[in-house]
């Protein structure tokens, strides 16, 4: 009986661990920064966010990433609201092409990637610039989303499997 | 055609507004949600600054709990890397530390005498306690560089705070709350610090690179070229936001061709922080000998209080009339420069003038004498006829032919 409790529990946090990850990743900024690698930053939540909301992951709440987004700023150091915008922006994106996709490529989805990361980072830089007199590093922006861009079909190789393991 | 637009505005709705069945909210109520906290993030109400106090509070404790295994396994990674290290640092260290003690000596008389001077220019004097505080998160992201240390409001923390590596400056507080505060480092892109750069003492601005190093910025044009490789750069105190005489770094002169770039190398690792020092300032007023006594007496007392308030007004004006002597006396100086400038200018042009005078005497001459060697050159030159004449060329030819054909004798 306990065995078959605790089975269910490790089943149920199984389910969960990807909003975990996502909880962990903006408390933590988990991007590798501090190996002091010249030109290179990625953006861990934009590729788990995108991944899942366009799996349409059922345990993937928008409340939750709303509130992922709300933790970020205060960690970063960011205005309330502007992570959490960005990240909301990109389950619009990813419910928009789910909407409109019959036939589902990587690819494509990659490439729609690049240009959803672009867009949400220009708004986010100009967000910051115009209304809030940040002084930011436009390179760092660049950089951050050719990384991220690159990085999404690994990260995006090892979700099928988390994936493959949850429908098993 | 209109049924692909049909299409495009039935996608898009369906995106902002059905909801799945897990979802509690549409993406348009989040978006408006998001909208409306940045807005609310932008004015400073009470309200907000205690709830942002709130929220920070509690993510920046989670966050240092969700970053210890990360934070050990990066300590780890560092303490190896030291230790490989070891021996060789210890003897410099070791030799540094031998020189220290004997500069420790010297600079605590100096400083003696500094904290003397301060309370002779003002009333009041600043004493300060250094309060030793942790470093809970330090997520060294690309844009911002800032730090979280635990102590806070409670521990009477201000914005504004100075924050030391030993007697390094590190930062200074930007953002606090009950236990926690926000450190922006030097190196962040929207920090600038009014610094003096020594020997040369020159103000300058230095700001931050998103690097792990400064830029001095915002100097005096023309007296750059003074700034040497290795200058020491410390605090100014300029605007009153940093106290003066805490050192930051040492200068780097990058030369780009074109034009220099004077980098500032902090002395301190930023990514190496574990503990800092909060420096809490108290303003002390620094009663003289006469105010001690006639403490009893309000009627006196206000006179004081007057005779005070006249001080400080004559003080006020002798530093307004002394700064304008100081920009007086820049202005002056340059219009030595220019002037010594003018007179080395004109040195020059008298001196290429004599040049072409003497010049000119000297073709003079040539012509004069080539006009008499015409004339008494054979009188002059020595040949079969005349035995009493002169090698042509020579000295006596010359004197000969000038003085038309009649010998010195």
């Amino acid at each position: 009986m306990s065995n078959f409790k605790s089975r269910g529990f490790y089943i149920k946090f199984y389910s969960f661990l990807p909003i975990i990850v996502l909880f962990i990743s903006v408390l933590n900024e988990f991007d590798l920064n501090y190996l002091k690698l010249e030109y290179f930053s990625f953006n861990f939540p934009f590729i788990l966010i995108f991944f899942f909301t366009l799996k349409d992951f059922k345990n993937f709440d928008y409340l939750l990433v709303f509130l992922a987004g709300l933790v970020n700023d205060t960690v970063v150091g960011l205005p309330l609201g502007i992570s959490s915008l960005s990240y909301i922006l990109i389950c619009i994106a990813t419910s928009y092409l789910r909407n409109i996709t019959i036939r589902p490529n990587p690819i494509k989805d990659w490439f729609y990637f690049l240009f959803i990361i672009s867009l949400i980072n220009s708004i986010n830089y100009s967000i910051l610039t115009l209304f809030f007199s940040y002084d930011l590093l436009l390179l760092s922006y660049l950089v951050n989303i050719f990384f991220t861009f690159i990085l999404y079909m690994f990260f995006a190789y090892l979700f099928k499997y988390y994936l493959k393991g949850l429908n098993d | 055609m209109a049924s692909s637009r049909d299409d495009f505005i039935i996608a898009i709705r369906s995106a902002f507004l059905k909801k799945s069945t897990q979802q509690k909210f549409s993406l348009l109520t989040l978006v408006f949600i998001s909208i409306f906290i940045i807005v609310l993030s932008s004015f400073d109400l009470k309200f907000i600054r205690y709830l942002k106090a709130g929220i920070s509070e509690a993510v920046y404790r989670s966050s240092f709990i969700v970053s210890i295994p990360e934070n050990f396994l990066k300590n780890t990674f560092f303490e190896i890397r030291e230790y490989s290290t070891f021996f060789k640092n210890y003897k410099i260290n070791k030799e540094e530390l031998n020189e220290l003690k004997s500069k420790s000596i010297s600079d605590k008389i100096t400083q003696f005498e500094n904290e003397e001077l301060k309370e002779l220019i003002n009333n009041y004097t600043l004493s300060s306690d250094k309060l030793l505080a942790k470093i809970i998160v330090d997520h060294d992201s690309p844009y911002l560089k800032s730090i979280i240390i635990n102590k806070g409001s409670k521990d009477n923390i201000k914005i504004g705070t100075n924050i030391y590596d030993r007697s390094y400056l590190v930062g200074r507080v930007v953002e606090v709350n009950y236990k926690t505060s926000r450190v922006l480092l030097l190196s962040d892109l929207n920090s600038n610090v009014p610094v003096t750069i020594a020997p040369q003492n020159i103000q300058a601005i230095i700001t931050g690179t998103g690097e792990n190093y400064g830029e001095i910025k915002y100097i005096k044009e023309g007296i750059s070229n003074l700034i040497s490789q290795d200058s020491i750069v410390y605090t100014s105190g300029t605007g009153a936001i940093f106290k003066s005489g805490i050192p930051i770094g040492r200068v780097d002169v990058a030369d780009t061709g074109s034009s220099k770039k004077f980098k500032v190398d902090f002395y301190s690792d930023f990514s190496q922080l574990k503990y800092v020092f909060a420096e809490l300032v108290t303003k002390i007023d620094v009663k003289n000998e006469d105010q001690k006594v006639d403490a009893g007496n309000s009627q006196i007392n206000n006179t004081v209080d007057t005779k005070l308030q006249i001080l400080e007004d004559e003080k006020k004006i002798i530093e307004q009339t002394n700064l304008k002597f100081k920009n007086e006396n820049e202005l002056l100086k340059i219009t030595i420069n220019n002037l010594n400038k003018q007179i080395s200018d004109f040195k020059n042009e008298v001196y290429d003038q004599k040049q072409i005078i003497a010049q000119y005497n000297i073709d003079l001459d040539e012509i004069e004498f080539l006009r008499l060697n015409l004339k008494f050159g054979h009188t002059c030159r020595k040949s079969f006829l005349n035995n009493d004449g002169f090698e042509v060329g020579t000295l006596e030819y010359k004197s000969c032919v000038m003085n038309k054909g009649q010998t010195d004798e």
